[in-house]
């Protein structure tokens, strides 16, 4: 296809119209980058997209909006909420050592796996097995001092382990408080930097956007035309070398015979003398001009041409110095000379 | 005016769109309430009942949050990529044949009635640039000859070539594919005419 059929294919392309072969020979042309057809393609797919404007406009059911929000929800929340959901998938008790590391005393490492609910009924529970033991033989050993100072001691014992025990319990539920209000500020505030970081991302995106228009509508400075030529595949290159009017000049051209660009480099060539420019030239069966540039003293020099002709039987290429807007042919001497 | 441009749904922000892909609640909420209106009507148009086309815009809103369809700021706004890429879907739905008995098939492009359904989510569809990006490819449309809008429907909503439609029609494919490009670029003209008396107004 040539780019005039491409181009023509455009709008069929965008409307989903093309052939399925016709659609990846156009997807291969925009994929090595024709701008003017991206251009267009744009334009194109806005009026495709304009369409559905025009339809009878009818609403989802509500309940569409819901089983999405629903859905949405489900799918998020691993990674919104992903520290609680790990807690909330946890056995009765475990969660809290997610909260608090655990204890090496014993007391307060049962008393972390045992839920809160278990831990006040059996302090309880202690506290009247203790006084209905106490009260069963509190008749056999009234009238025995040894065994009622030594119920005494035991009783105390019991008080003391209870007061510890309460003790325990208030600074585990005083922790656990100062965890859970922690977890919450932690939340709220990875909560905090996930908004910021969306809108960051969100903010980057167009930015770049922006960034690409630029990019875009740029004009190309010859050292850019230079940069694309050498990525360009189909680039081919030759090097000239100085002749016996300058020994120590050469040069490098490059010639991307598809886009028809193409660059000169030169090093070392005298200066121009006043009314005097170099002029390259194409030597076919008789020698086409290319392009004229200017050398001035100790300076290296470049020439770029956006549209050179075609030259597929080009034997040679030369640089010779030329007046000033000179005529057809090479007049002056030669300086530089490539055979190809 | 700057308001109303953040209620359309031609005119969605992509900011929004890049929250809403990136776990915004709020952001994805707006994000449907701003398009879902719209692509549901397309869906519906391609799809030709309620039952695929709710499963197809579900199945779409839930690509855009796991990324498994990606916007691309460079290829068109917003709302030209969501529309594509309902459009696509539910065409290849329909091509591979997932889709239930057609209903009632409204005329395409007339836009003589506004249906609205009485649990319409307000201001999904009312917005001035929405109205005005309407009429404008109303207009357009209306002032297409008859086969050159009968060329483009097939095939932007019964996923037809240019080829398929010559078949169907039994016409040469080149008087097809001329007939489509030169609705597409009237439609062109158009709607890039409609827009600068916008931006001139």
């Amino acid at each position: 296809m040539t780019h005039g059929e491409l181009e023509d294919a455009i709008p069929l392309y965008a409307i989903g119209a093309l052939e399925r072969g016709e659609r990846q020979v156009l997807d291969a042309h925009l994929l090595s980058g024709c701008s003017s057809c991206h251009s267009a393609l744009r334009e194109f797919q806005a009026v495709a997209a304009a369409l559905p404007f025009g339809l009878d406009i009818v609403a989802p059911p509500r309940l569409l909006r819901a089983t999405i929000m629903a859905a949405r929800a489900s799918n998020v929340g691993p990674d919104t909420t992903g520290r609680t959901s790990e807690l909330s998938r946890l056995g009765p008790g475990k969660w809290i050592d997610h909260v608090s590391q655990p204890d090496s005393h014993s007391t307060a490492a049962w008393s972390s796996i045992l839920p809160r609910w278990i831990l006040g009924p059996a302090i309880a529970a202690a506290v009247a097995g203790g006084y209905m033991a106490w009260s069963t033989y509190d008749s056999q050993v009234a009238d025995d001092p040894i065994a009622l100072a030594q119920r005494k001691e035991q009783a105390d014992s019991a008080a003391s382990q209870l007061a510890e025990l309460q003790r325990q319990l208030e600074e585990r539920e005083q922790s656990l408080t100062r965890a859970r209000e922690e977890l919450h500020r932690s939340l709220a505030d990875m909560a905090d930097l996930k908004d910021q970081l969306i809108q960051r991302e969100a903010e980057l995106d167009v930015l770049k956007a922006r960034l690409d228009q630029y990019e875009k509508r740029r004009p190309r400075t010859p050292e850019d035309e230079l940069a694309v030529l050498l990525r360009t595949p189909t680039t081919k290159a030759a090097v000239l070398a100085g002749t016996e009017a300058a020994r120590d000049a050469s040069g490098i051209f490059l010639y991307d015979r598809r886009t028809r660009k193409a660059w000169l480099y030169t090093l070392n060539l005298p200066a121009c003398p006043a009314g005097t420019e170099y002029r390259l030239w194409i030597l076919n069966e008789k020698p086409v001009n290319v392009g004229a540039f200017h050398v001035g003293k100790g300076e290296t020099a470049h020439l770029f041409v956006q549209s050179a002709p075609d030259f597929p039987d080009t034997k040679a290429l030369s640089v010779s110095l030329e007046p000033v807007g000179g005529g057809p042919q090479p007049s002056g001497a030669l300086y530089l000379r490539s055979d190809l | 005016m700057r308001q109303d441009l953040e209620q359309a749904a031609s005119t969605i922000d992509p900011v929004l769109l890049s929250r809403a892909v990136k776990g915004d609640h709020q952001a994805f909420s707006r994000l449907y309430d701003l398009s879902g209106t719209l692509l549901y009507s397309l869906a519906l148009k391609i799809l030709g009942n309620r039952e695929d086309a709710a499963g197809l815009l579900q199945e779409i809103y839930l690509e855009i949050l796991k990324k498994t369809a990606r916007y691309d700021v460079g290829r068109g706004t917003p709302i030209v990529w969501l529309i594509t890429l309902t459009r696509n879907r539910a065409i290849d739905r329909l091509r591979t044949g997932g889709v239930r008995a057609k209903g009632r098939a409204a005329p395409l492009l007339n836009g003589s009635t506004t249906e609205r359904a009485t649990d319409q989510p307000s201001g999904s569809f009312d917005a001035r640039a929405d109205q005005e990006l309407r009429q404008l490819i109303l207009a357009a449309a209306a002032g297409l000859p008859p086969a050159q809008r009968e060329a483009i429907e097939m095939a932007y909503y019964a996923g037809l070539s240019y080829v398929e439609i010559a078949s169907r029609l039994n016409l040469p494919p080149e008087t097809v594919k001329t007939r489509i490009k030169l609705a597409m670029t009237k439609l062109r003209e158009a709607l890039g005419e409609g827009e600068e008396r916008h931006t001139r107004s």
